[in-house]
């Protein structure tokens, strides 16, 4: 039955484009045409002489910033040291994703991923153009949803210019789900009144690796 | 879902005269959207990017079987389920199905507008199943036992003082809670759905041929846990929400977001290219994911000649938003899922234009809805030619006259039409910019002549 369901609907499609001139693809959308991320593009462009460039990661932290978001930038271990134990004293208790190495657990208890009131992940990417942190299932996606504070780490070298170039470095090895995590959980939904953490993280922070303060 | 678009007249005046509130709401929100998307395209070259974003949906639509078989493979290769339904009914028993298979008892769901379209709600509730919409603004509608109003914001129909209200009778919540105590009261009742729910059903924004990936676009975050906590995820996505190419995502998904709400992305985007858990080797997700693939009067849409194009939404809400009918009365009076400009073009297409016929009059002829679209939908022709054809066909005895005329009664009542005006502020510029034409069109119905004032001043007394 569903066999032929199939088939019908593909050949009422292919009989509705039949007497149809077919429209090409245009191929990418030209680069002047790129929805601009970086707020910094103009002042930035001024400090360096050139124009169009900007650093990624001061866009990806204006921009993330702007959604709601927090953004750390932390240069070397010792950086990352001190940080983790001053943050990680509001908490209780920990989820961690799988892939996030030793030196960046908090020192605490670790819980359920519904119990922890703090989630940590380890982000594949990121993207400057819309402030988006990219994470993979492969990690763990439980604890990049249900604690009410998501921890997210991202190297700097990872973080790209374009939501597209971001996409495309995932592109040859795609985990079951690819998530972008742009600003915390928010809803407008109750009379126009923005109210956070509505179902996911109320709060967001991208702890930036390898990126000078 | 029953369709009511025949009931259209009765139903916009019935909100217009008995809820004014409704559109006090309705226009405060779509002017807040309209603002927003208006700043987010402000430094873009919105030309470029909606002739390309125009150009590469007429190219999936042109190649569709190709594509969907395309992205049938690459599912079916991640080891997900794909079936393929032509009807609702069709939905109906893939999902009875799956439910009876594997138990189901419990169902969280996503926002999915063709969920709505195919009735599943009270199908699935038919079965024994409870069924727990986990957005904000839908588990608001589903509470209060209404159809959405909006396409990106189903609730917007609805005060602070109607959810209070409700959530009073229904969960016990102070009369006076502030909107961050409701909304923590709904978090607590979900979270415990999305731990204890065997299935999650979603929708999908967009299906990637090349890569089978289905996109959804969301804020809250329910979508993500509906597709990742319970053992099942099935998604149904429209034959039409083909995207060819993994590049192509990117901008589609600003694009939309951007349109919708003027965000420079939805705070969550989950790319899904296969089933979770064990079977992928991932330490959780669903062990299964059903992808239903629905026809439901789309492949019919795409044969017609003059009205296809249709078919490129991308369901951002921007023509509803802009609307200055949809304004008046939300998306209820349409009696369909689909509201506004471009329910008014996709109800006599996907449903027949006799079930559906007065929304393709339910228009001002302002033009608004062709400047907001992303992907250039002609909305105005399209709507005029769905009215030639009621006029061929014999079907428009009265109809024209008698929403036109709605209208008309509505316009020149600055008492009413200014309310949710004054309220709300200005109207749009392209509203403004096609008066003239309004004000002919409301002259030929006679009526502004009976106060021996130009809808101008009229309009202009209103918002004063
Ligand atoms: S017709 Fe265009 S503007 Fe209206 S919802 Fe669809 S894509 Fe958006």
């Amino acid at each position: 039955m569903s066999r032929d369901a199939r088939e019908r609907i593909l050949s009422r499609v292919r009989d509705a484009n039949r007497d149809r001139e077919p429209v090409s693809h245009p191929g990418p959308l030209p680069e002047a045409a790129e929805p601009p991320g970086p707020f910094t593009q103009a002042a930035d462009a001024e400090v360096d002489g050139q124009t169009g460039v900007a650093d990624p990661v001061d866009a990806f932290e204006n921009r993330l910033r702007a959604a709601g978001g927090e953004v750390v930038r932390l240069a070397d271990k010792a950086a990352v040291r001190a940080w983790l134990k001053e943050f990680a004293s509001e908490f209780e208790s920990v989820s961690v994703c799988k892939g996030v190495p030793q030196g960046l657990q908090p020192e605490l208890a670790a819980a359920a991923p519904s119990e922890a009131s703090l989630g940590v992940s380890l982000a594949v990417g990121a993207a400057a153009q819309t402030g988006s942190l990219l994470l993979s299932s492969r990690e763990g996606r439980q604890a990049q949803l249900l604690p009410p504070v998501h921890l997210v780490w991202v190297r700097a070298q990872d973080v790209h210019t374009t939501l597209g170039e971001a996409l495309q470095a995932c592109r040859e090895d795609l985990p079951a789900t690819l998530a972008l995590h742009s600003g915390p959980s928010k809803s407008a939904d109750i009379g126009q009144i923005l109210v956070t953490g509505v179902h996911g993280p109320g709060r967001i922070i991208a702890a930036i690796l390898g990126a000078d303060a | 879902m029953e369709v009511h678009s025949g009931d259209y007249r009765a139903r916009a005046r019935r909100i217009i005269e008995e809820t004014p509130e409704v559109r006090e709401a309705v226009t405060a929100a779509t002017r807040t959207f309209v603002e927003h998307r208006l700043e987010a395209f402000a430094d873009l070259d919105e030309d470029a990017l909606s002739h390309w974003a125009e150009r590469v949906k007429s190219h999936a639509l042109t190649h569709l079987a190709d594509y969907l078989e395309e992205a049938e493979a690459r599912l079916v290769e991640r080891g997900a389920h794909v079936h393929w339904a032509e009807s609702a009914s069709d939905v109906h028993r893939i999902l009875e199905r799956i439910v009876r298979d594997n138990g189901v008892k419990k169902v969280v769901k996503a926002k999915s507008m063709l969920s709505e379209e195919v009735g599943l709600n009270p199908f699935l509730e038919s079965c024994g199943v409870e069924v727990l919409e986990t957005d904000l603004g839908e588990y608001i509608i589903q509470l209060f036992g209404e159809p959405p109003s909006h396409i990106v914001g189903p609730s917007i129909h609805r005060s602070l003082d109607d959810i209070r209200a409700i959530f009073h009778e229904r969960l016990g919540t102070p009369r006076d809670a502030s909107p961050e105590r409701l909304a923590a009261a709904a978090r607590e009742l979900l979270r415990n759905a999305f731990l204890t729910a065997e299935m999650g059903i979603s929708g999908g924004n967009f299906l990637v041929a090349e890569t089978g990936s289905i996109a959804l676009i969301e804020n809250e975050g329910n979508i993500r846990l509906s597709t990742s906590v319970p053992r099942i995820h099935v998604a149904l996505v429209g034959i039409e929400k083909v995207l060819p190419k993994w590049d192509d995502l990117s901008i589609f998904l600003q694009v939309t977001a951007k349109s919708a709400t003027g965000q420079p992305v939805g705070c969550f985007v989950s790319i899904i290219q296969g089933p979770g858990g064990s079977a992928a080797g991932e330490p959780d997700g669903p062990e299964e994911l059903h992808v239903v693939l629905v026809d439901n009067g789309r492949s019919r849409l795409l044969a017609d000649p003059e009205v296809w194009e249709a078919l490129r939404c991308v369901r951002c809400g921007a023509c509803l938003n802009i609307c200055p009918v949809y304004r008046q009365t939300g998306g209820h009076a349409y009696g369909y899922v689909y509201s506004g400009p471009i329910g008014a073009i996709l109800a006599p297409g996907l449903v027949g234009l006799e079930e559906t016929l007065p929304l393709p009059f339910a228009s001002t002829h302002c033009g608004a809805c062709k400047d907001v679209c992303p992907v250039r939908i002609p909305i105005p022709d399209l709507l005029h030619v769905w009215r030639k054809r009621a006029v061929e066909r014999g079907l428009t005895s009265g109809v024209e006259r008698s929403v036109l005329g709605l209208w008309a009664s509505v316009v020149t009542r600055p008492a009413l039409f200014g309310l949710a005006e004054k309220v709300a502020g200005l109207i749009p510029d392209q509203v403004v910019r096609h008066l003239p034409m309004l004000r002919e069109w409301s002259a030929g119905r006679e009526l502004p002549r009976a106060t021996g004032r130009t809808f101008r001043e009229l309009w202009d007394e209103g918002i004063e």
